[in-house]
């Protein structure tokens, strides 16, 4: 039995003291929430299962922070590509303007990491070590002296516990990879203490969250849940009971009533603590329990489904539904824009990074023979292969050759190196400054990397009447 | 069976202040958010009494000054003791020439060539010299440079180590008693070639 009906002027887990109402949803099932479990089993297997996968040689996820090399699904980069990180984010950004606005909060209720673990996680623990709702409101009102209080809420307790450490040391996993971690955890906490640590408070943050924060995080702190005001409008799609179906309530054998039975069902199994029939109401995360529950009621009842229903605020009131909008036009052409410069900036990815820098000193220097230019390559390899690289000039003007990286170089795994580049061209055939492209391949020709550089040195005309004045 | 907690839930509050008509209501803040605030007051007065009081301050500049000596002691190191004996005591030992040798084939080479007959910087597998015949003024020139020409200050990239170890390759093809001071315009390297 619920305390009693939520409003709309205050929120139904605070108290009017300020103390929390602790929720106990009763159960539900119907096909949304098995869609919803099938949805969580994947996302948690993906979860757990990444870094156990191994994909060319490492994790399919694994971000190597302490070498600062982050592995995705077969791709290597290293700190260097850390821009390309722009597109991950408004790229996410847009999907999720795309989807709030095409779908409401479909994130919050069906893929959200605080809605999966606390509904198909912790919960499932609570409902199995301490019972139904009913039985759980029972027991927040024994004293701890009850000894059925004590075993069944310490055994809740520990399991909670053991599965936040066990969520926690995955997470860890994904920046250490698994050896690492299984090493560090036979080690002494003391050898490895800032890891240590930050498992245990990780550990705690999450037993914290799952077994008492719970949805005063969706309902005060998540920023998300702030945005779908902005982010929605009538024809987005959310979930909503039809009062024109539904009003008034009323017993199931007055003819004159509407739908609704009154019967609290919705209310009963609402994980935010609130009434669906007083409309479109901000702490809902779109979990569509009230949907299964009221499609429940309405089965015994011989009434058709959808009296609570996933529609348009629109559709909700017997409006025409509209899918197709602009600003879902909007979304997806910036989603497109977005995507094929990330897929132009990927496909510029290099193995190997390339800087060329100005020797310190003269920008250029004039001996009895020649106009010489110098240069320090930067080079670094990204990858954990070594690299053999053959240097090129491109577009050079007769006689200005490369002095020194001329022959193969080889770069060593994730390894830095600086070698000095000299240009040089004989006084004879000197013409003037010029800009050059200096083409960096790959040996097993995998990839050329060009970089222009500017070959600077005194107007040719100058040069010729000027005598030879040496300067090594 | 716990009683109903929140009965008064239908009762609103609303706050006595009016602007244009409008009222606010009167809702507590939830309990967990108000021990957030003073915990960070708790939390101000702790931190206040640790870096407003001499020893915590005193104690984060202390911790930098130490951190940058043990830099700086890390840098100085392999200089603190070199002098043109140690050097040449440096060039004849393998393991050191060496190390240098391997520097000097992956940055030197590109000027002073591959057999240190020179090209675009001076010879260095004769017996002559423009900048000091000294292990330390070949030292100088390697980590400063020398203004004007093409030779440019190695310590950043190479670091006193490395400078110290090429040096030594250098020298391990020298005799100490037979190195001769020229001016600049007679080193070999500078002379037209027909």
């Amino acid at each position: 039995m619920p305390c009693s009906i939520p409003n709309r002027d205050s929120v139904t887990t605070i108290n009017s003291d300020g103390s929390r109402n602790f929720l106990h949803p009763a159960d539900v099932n119907g096909p949304f929430s098995q869609a919803r479990r099938l949805v969580a089993v994947l996302i948690l297997g993906a979860y757990v299962l990444l870094p156990w996968i191994k994909i060319n040689g490492h994790p399919a996820v694994f971000l190597d922070v302490a070498e600062r090399r982050f592995y995705l699904l077969g791709c290597t980069f290293a700190s260097q590509d850390i821009w390309l990180l722009f597109f991950l984010i408004t790229g996410l950004g847009f999907t999720l303007f795309f989807v709030t606005a095409l779908l409401g909060r479909l994130w919050c209720g069906w893929a959200c990491p605080q809605t999966i673990f606390l509904e198909h996680v912790y919960r499932r623990v609570e409902r199995w070590l301490e019972g139904t709702a009913h039985h759980r409101r029972m027991l927040d009102g024994l004293s701890w002296t009850n000894p059925e209080k004590l075993l069944r809420r310490g055994a809740k307790v520990v399991v909670f516990v053991l599965l936040s450490a066990l969520i926690a040391h995955i997470f860890l996993a994904y920046f250490v990879s698994l050896p690492e971690l299984y090493n560090w955890m036979r080690d002494d906490p003391a050898q490895h203490w800032s890891a240590f640590l930050f498992v245990a408070a990780l550990t705690g943050l999450l037993y914290f969250n799952f077994a008492w924060f719970r949805e005063q995080f969706c309902n005060i702190l998540c920023p998300y849940g702030r945005f779908q005001s902005a982010l929605t409008d009538d024809n987005t799609l959310v979930i909503g009971y039809d009062t024109k179906r539904g009003e008034p309530r009323g017993k199931a054998s007055d003819p004159k009533a509407g739908a609704c039975v009154n019967c609290l069902r919705c209310v009963q199994v609402c994980p935010v603590g609130i009434d669906i029939r007083q409309g479109f109401q901000i702490e809902c995360i779109g979990c569509a329990g009230c949907v299964d529950a009221c499609n429940d009621v309405m089965d015994k009842l011989g009434r058709p489904h959808g009296l609570v229903r996933y529609d348009s605020l629109n559709g909700l009131t017997g409006k025409r539904r509209r899918i197709l909008r602009p600003r879902l036009f909007l979304y997806t052409a910036f989603l497109i824009v977005g995507a094929t410069v990330a897929l132009l900036c990927f496909s510029t990815l290099r193995p190997i990074d390339l800087s060329i820098v100005r020797m310190g000193g003269r920008p250029y220097f004039i001996t009895q023979d020649t106009v010489r230019n110098q240069f320090n390559l930067r080079l670094i390899n990204k990858h954990d292969t070594p690299v053999s690289l053959h240097f090129a000039l491109d577009g050079a003007p007769t006689g200005l050759q490369l002095v020194g990286t001329s022959d193969t170089v080889v770069l060593p795994p994730d390894e830095e190196t600086v070698l000095p580049m000299v240009l040089q061209q004989s006084r004879s055939l000197y013409t003037g400054p010029a800009k050059v492209t200096l083409r960096v391949s790959a040996a097993d020709k995998s990839f050329t990397l060009p970089m222009s550089v500017e070959f600077l040195g005194p107007d040719a005309r100058l040069l010729r009447e000027d005598t030879a004045t040496p300067s090594p | 069976m716990n009683p109903p907690r929140n009965l008064n839930r239908d009762e609103v509050v609303l706050r006595e202040h009016s602007f244009d008509g409008i009222q606010e209501f009167d809702q507590r803040l939830p309990n967990w958010w108000l021990y957030t605030l003073f915990g960070a007051i708790v939390f101000a007065v702790f931190a206040w009494l640790f870096f407003a009081t001499d020893n915590g301050a005193e104690a984060a500049t202390n911790r930098l000054a130490s951190q940058l000596d043990t830099l700086d002691a890390k840098r100085f190191a392999a200089i603190k003791d070199l002098d043109d004996k140690t050097l040449w005591a440096m060039s004849r030992n393998q393991s050191i020439v060496a190390q240098g040798d391997k520097v000097f084939h992956s940055i030197c080479y590109t000027c002073h060539g591959t057999n240190l007959e020179g090209g675009i910087g001076f010879r260095l597998s004769d017996n002559l010299w423009v900048h000091g015949t000294k292990p330390m003024e070949i030292f100088g020139v390697v980590t400063h440079g020398v203004p004007g020409t093409g030779m440019q200050s190695w310590n950043a990239q190479l670091g006193p180590a490395k400078i110290t170890q090429v040096v030594a390759f250098v020298l391990s093809k020298q005799d100490p008693n037979n190195m001769i001071l020229i001016p600049r315009d007679q080193e070999p390297t500078l002379q037209h070639k027909p």
